[in-house]
């Protein structure tokens, strides 16, 4: 099981990766952490025909609080969330999140830019950091530009990013002290990828997500309403209910497991 | 080919490698570190669990042109490592291996439980153990090992 | 006379640390896939994406075509057969690159050959294989039908073997008012020892000799084998297995890569390896455990069973593989249903069909975890029925201390044991009556608690009486050991079997301690070598410890006699006058050291005694314990679990195992043992399954969607030991391998069930996936599923 051959860029710049990326003859493709690329090339279900990597890349693995809005860069790992990196109680909240991404070894490399760009709908930031709000930031060929996660994510392994462009870091809401939140991820396993998630963040206004699905994650504007309307709980009969009219494809059981998650996660945010 | 310099075990070495060469087929058929071991090549086992930079990574998943310039500790480089040093010993009185295919990985998984988590119980130790599998012991050596040694280092 | 050690704890049933541990610590073990030599060159092969098909052509990409070789480009290589004499056996070739035909996905259809393993990699990506597809046979039930498409040509149907015992169900009648009905199902699954396969081969010139090395627990057969299949005389080759990280079963058989490793390192002379990466052993490897049931209890309101009448199907996959056939799990299903338990009528049909995935192997516990399964749960569900604790049934059904050695009703010869009493020990032990006092209310986060047992009773180290009964071509007879006293008086001691885990190196030095009082330390075991060893039939049906651990005792004391006779002489007293005890001859005029005997044996024969045995200080004997009916391990495991009736995940909260295998060797070993088999018994019974969609595509190929038991999925296991020796076993060993795996998914199936009786749901196949709960949870409440 290795890899299929390929190229191989060590960026030194992000103007380097970027130029690299504008003059792309083939499938090139960038390389974060390499946690769940790796893999998919060692399996050869990934055959890139060039990789640019951007361990060597300086200005990508900040954590900025100063501003109304905290910045992490795409390289931050998820062992540095895990271990505190990020303040506040967005910190508090991702925290919690970075702590059930697959293993510590896996966390030490894997970074938040990747898993986001990335894009596997069974990964934990997409689902999380939906529920946050806040933007991703993109460095193209003409310079940066945001989008809210809203949107970002349009289907399994596919986003709005384009091929010529990098995702450098996110810019999240910092939310208030002691602001609700909670997180619930149906596996097997600890580690494993999720079988269903529900991410529920109470900021300036509710967000639920509904994640782990077969595309990509989507916010359930019911359960935000309920909540918005005071209430501090979600049976998983309601769920069933708010979550079946999005139809992301779920046969009963994954319904009832998704129905649970935000259920759960509603209940862990008030707890 | 990339050319790549890495410090292995404290020894510094620089190589041509061709950029889809794995981090552990670099240390196992290029440097005949074989300690370190494939269980499944696809980050889950554990087995090929190396130190980069002092802390534990997959050298399976991790190509070998990304080591460049970083410090890596295989299982053949700890041996005046207080922490390992107490981990062997445990290992051999907890029965803690068998086969000893998934040890070298299980070790350097373990010690990085007992030097960042000094206060993990029996339930921590089982979930930060969660990404190293064990096909023979049902990791009850293991999990006995890892508490006994946390327990000393605790005084 | 030899007694051997005295009582310093270094002998059978002390827990001595293992010899084995050091190299493996420190990661210096040597593995097969370690091995690296100059030129040599790595492999790759090309397999079906397809379940069932015809191989129309094969194209070589260009510039390669001396790289690719197919089953036409290797004269000389035989398909492989393993014959069986059982009757109305149906036996088929098994190529070891398909020929024609694929059967199943995963199948090796051509190997590539490069200097390095990527590069073989890119060249078998290249190939281009041209199937015209034929409608597969996926389901074992499906296979049996007569309208299923034959898989191997010439059948007239998919059925390799059938067997069929019938009994009078009538004489029970009268008294048999309660019938218990239940039909289950236990998954594909595949072994996953952390090392998969792996063989590097070269052939050495002086000796004349393909010499490879693999990762097998049967050299001695590996051998057999490649010289049967390749042409060759045995003694043009050589096998030696060095550390093996794990084998289960999966290494008992030949592999097809083997073979064609070992023809091209002998046709390109040049050394071949060949590692086999985790996606091939989840596709091409997924071949154990799958089983159906259908099984009818008969008992009375009370609880005795008086009948037991089942329908098993076993699915062998697509062939046979050698030596142990295809045949032999049907056949061990058919004589181990039954358990420990009497029953006055037994009736058993079996059928062993063939269907197009990969060949079923022994793993663990062969047959026994889907037997067991069967059995326990219907006894659990008789006891919901009559509305009586299912450990009161198992206890008064089962076969008495008393009544031992004990001729079953499947014709298991029961050797020695109190299986009731392991029964109630487990009971006691996971404290039924406070488990039952919680139950009447709800856990605190609404969990449903259930608790749940399983007992079994395991044949192990059976040897040619029950070999040959079963029809295989291999049939073990005497084992052997040879112990040979080095100059400076150490110890070598030679076995056939093969350690690969069990800590062999460790408790067969227990085993010449006993006897010779030497120092482990001091003994250096030999295994896996056949160019070192004595042919053996190797490690597998748990009979490593029973079999070479006697015929090492037997050698160790013919050593002892002649040793004592050169002691004898060297103290200038009487034979009678002197024993061997604590490494040493000793008599009441002093005392000889081995070193001193090892002197004088090489290198100053003058001081050697007239009468001195001419066979010196090196000695082979064969052990077969008599009968060879097998020594019968048993055990009951009982397991509490917490059922999260709303995703349907299942929790074991606490896990305790009662078992006894005879006398133990190595009580640490023997327990290591057992945590290990119950938890690969959990992966059965919770996680692991290799499932297949309607074309016969693997759906479990990756570590992300096969899933393993890790630390958070073992309990904490509490463990004890019954010790009822065996009366036909040197020593009174019972072998124990196995033994962990089997009752595991019986017990927690048992426990889910039991949690679920408010809801009246049950679940009846395996593994108990959350899916599975929720299925049966919504189907009793009358819900979609």
């Amino acid at each position: 099981m290795k890899s299929a051959k390929f190229d191989y860029d060590r960026a030194g710049t992000l103007g380097d990766a970027l130029a690299t990326l504008g003059n792309a003859d083939g499938e090139f493709r960038v390389l974060g952490g390499g946690q769940s690329l790796g893999p998919m090339m060692n399996l050869r279900l990934a055959q890139p025909d060039r990789l640019i990597d951007l361990s060597k890349v300086a200005g990508l693995d900040g954590i900025d609080a100063a501003g109304a809005t905290l910045r992490i860069g795409a390289r931050v790992t998820h062992a540095r969330i895990e271990d505190g990196g990020v303040p506040g109680e967005t910190g508090a909240y991702m925290k919690f999140v970075a702590t059930g991404i697959s293993y510590r070894s896996v966390r030490n490399r894997g970074t938040i830019g990747g898993s986001l760009a990335h894009a596997d709908p069974a990964a934990d930031w997409p689902s999380a950091l939906l529920a946050l709000g806040g933007e991703v930031v993109i460095a193209g060929q003409d310079g940066e530009r945001k989008m809210p996660f809203d949107g970002f994510q349009i289907g399994p392994f596919a986003t709005g990013l384009g091929y010529d462009e990098i995702l450098v870091a996110v810019e999240l809401p910092q939310l208030a002290d002691g602001a609700k939140w909670g997180y619930y991820k149906v596996n097997r396993k600890p580690g494993e990828f999720a079988d269903a998630i529900g991410a529920v963040v109470m900021g300036d206004a509710p967000r639920a997500v509904c994640g782990a699905t077969g595309s990509a994650p989507f916010r359930v504007d019911a359960i935000e309403q309920k909540l918005a309307g005071g209430s501090t709980e979600l049976s998983i009969a309601e769920a069933r209910d708010m979550i079946s009219g999005h139809d992301p494809g779920f046969d009963d059981y994954e319904l009832q497991i998704h129905a649970v998650a935000l259920s759960r996660a509603v209940g862990r945010a008030f707890a | 080919m990339s050319e790549i310099t890495v410090t292995i075990n404290g020894e510094t070495v620089t190589g041509n490698v061709e950029p889809r060469l794995s981090l552990a087929d670099f240390v196992r058929d290029h440097r005949r570190l074989t300690g370190t071991h494939l269980g499944c090549e696809h980050g889950v086992c554990g087995a090929c669990t190396v130190l980069m930079n002092g802390e534990p990574v997959r050298s399976c998943i991790t190509f070998a042109v990304v080591a460049d310039g970083t410090e890596i500790t295989t299982i053949e480089g700890f041996d005046e490592d207080e922490p390992m040093t107490q981990l062997r010993k445990a290992f051999h009185e907890n029965h803690a291996l068998q086969c000893g295919y998934c040890t070298p990985g299980m070790l350097v998984a373990a010690r990085d439980i007992v030097t960042r988590l000094p206060d993990a119980d029996e339930a921590r130790v089982r979930l930060e153990l969660a990404g190293n599998l064990c096909r023979c012991t049902g990791y009850v050596g293991i999990v006995n090992a890892v508490l006994q040694v946390l327990e000393e280092r605790r005084g | 006379m030899a007694d051997g050690g005295t009582t310093d704890g270094r002998g059978i049933g002390a827990r001595v640390l293992r010899k084995e541990d050091s190299r493996h610590l420190a990661g210096r073990g040597n593995f097969t896939g370690d091995i690296k030599r100059p030129g040599q060159v790595e492999l790759a092969f090309v397999r079906s994406p397809v379940a069932h098909a015809l191989i129309k052509s094969v194209t070589k990409p260009a510039g390669f075509e001396k790289s690719v070789f197919t089953v036409a480009d290797m004269p000389g290589m035989l398909p492989m057969r393993a014959p069986s004499k059982l009757p109305g056996y149906k036996g088929a070739d098994y190529p070891a690159l398909a020929d024609g035909k694929v059967r199943f996905v995963g199948e090796p259809v051509a190997v590539c050959v490069a200097a390095t393993r990527a590069e073989a990699e890119d060249i078998a990506q290249a190939v281009a294989v041209d199937y015209e597809e034929l409608l597969p046979v996926v389901d074992m039930l499906a296979a049996r039908e007569p309208d299923a498409p034959v898989i191997h040509d010439g059948w007239d149907d998919n059925i390799v073997l059938e067997t069929f015992t019938d009994d009078d169900f009538s004489k029970i009648a009268d008294r048999a008012t309660v019938v218990v009905k239940r039909e289950y199902r236990m998954a594909r699954q595949a072994m996953n020892p952390m090392e998969g396969k792996a063989v590097f081969v070269e052939w050495d010139d002086r000796v004349d000799q393909l010499m490879m090395w693999t990762s097998t627990q049967v050299p001695h057969l590996i051998r057999t084998g490649l010289a049967q299949f390749l042409g060759l005389e045995q003694r043009q080759v050589r096998v030696i297995a060095p550390d093996v990280g794990g084998g289960f079963g999966y290494k008992v058989v030949l592999q097809p890569e083997e073979l064609c490793a070992a023809w091209l390192a002998r046709h390109l002379r040049a050394p071949v390896r060949w590692i086999e990466d985790r996606r091939e052993h989840l596709v091409s490897g997924a071949n154990c455990r799958e089983h159906h049931y259908h099984v009818t209890l008969h008992a009375t309101p009370e609880g005795d069973i008086l009948g037991l009448d089942c329908d098993v199907t076993v699915d062998a996959g697509a062939y046979s593989a050698y030596p142990f056939t295809n045949g032999l799990e049907g056949a061990m299903a058919h004589g181990n249903l039954p358990g420990p338990y009497k029953l006055d009528v037994y009736r058993c049909r079996t059928r062993t069909v063939s269907t197009n995935k990969p060949p079923l192997l022994p793993y663990r516990g062969v047959a026994r975890p889907g037997v067991c399964y069967a059995m326990e749960m219907t006894i659990d569900a008789l006891a919901r029925e009559i509305g009586v604790e299912a450990h009161e049934i198992r206890a008064r059904n089962m076969v008495e201390e008393s009544e031992m050695p004990f001729m079953s009703i499947a014709k298991k010869h029961f050797d020695s044991g109190n299986y009731a009493k392991s029964v109630q020990m487990a009971v006691d032990m996971i404290g039924l009556d406070e488990l039952r006092a919680r139950q009447a209310a709800p856990m605190e986060d609404g969990r449903l608690l259930g608790v749940g047992m399983g007992s079994y009773v395991e044949q192990t180290a059976h040897g040619t009486s029950v070999f040959s009964s079963w029809g295989v071509a291999m049939v073990p007879g005497y084992e052997q050991a040879t112990v040979r006293l080095t100059p400076d008086g150490g110890l070598e001691l030679r076995i056939g079997v093969q350690s690969h885990g069990q800590g062999m190196e460790t408790s067969m030095a227990q085993v010449a301690y006993e006897v010779l009082g030497i120092d482990p330390d001091n003994v250096t075991v030999t295994h896996g070598d056949t160019g070192l060893t004595p042919y053996s039939t190797g490690t597998y049906a748990s009979r490593s410890m029973v079999m070479a651990g006697g015929a090492t005792s037997r050698a160790c004391k013919v050593l002892a006699e002649r040793m004592e006779i050169i002691g004898a002489h060297l103290l200038q007293c009487e034979r009678a006058e002197v024993s061997v005890r604590g490494g040493k001859v000793i008599s009441g005029k002093g005392e000889v050291s081995f070193a001193e005997i090892g002197r004088v044996w090489y290198l100053n024969p003058d001081e050697l005694p007239e009468d001195v045995d001419q066979g010196g200080v090196e000695v082979t004997m064969g052990y077969r314990p008599e009968p060879d009916s097998g020594a019968f391990t048993y055990a009951t495991h009982a397991c509490a679990v917490a059922v999260d009736a709303d995703t349907g995940k299942v929790e074991v909260l606490d896990y305790v195992i009662v078992e006894d295998c005879g006398t133990m060797v190595n009580p640490m070993i023997v327990e290591g043992q057992t945590f290990g088999g119950a938890t690969q018994g959990i992966g059965t019974a919770l996680l692991e399954e290799s499932g297949y969609d309607a074309a016969g595509n693997p759906l479990n190929s990756t570590f992300a969607d096969y899933t393993m038991p890790g630390a958070t999925n073992a309990p904490h296991y509490r463990i004890d030991h019954i010790e009822s020796p065996s009366p036909f076993t040197e020593y009174g060993i019972k072998g124990m391998g196995e033994g962990g795996t089997i009752p595991t998914p019986a017990a927690i199936g048992n426990a889910i069930n039991d949690a679920l009786k408010s809801i009246g749901a049950e679940v009846s196949e395996t593994p108990f996936t959350p899916r599975r709960v929720r299925a049966a949870i919504a189907a009793a409440k009358g819900e979609a599923a």
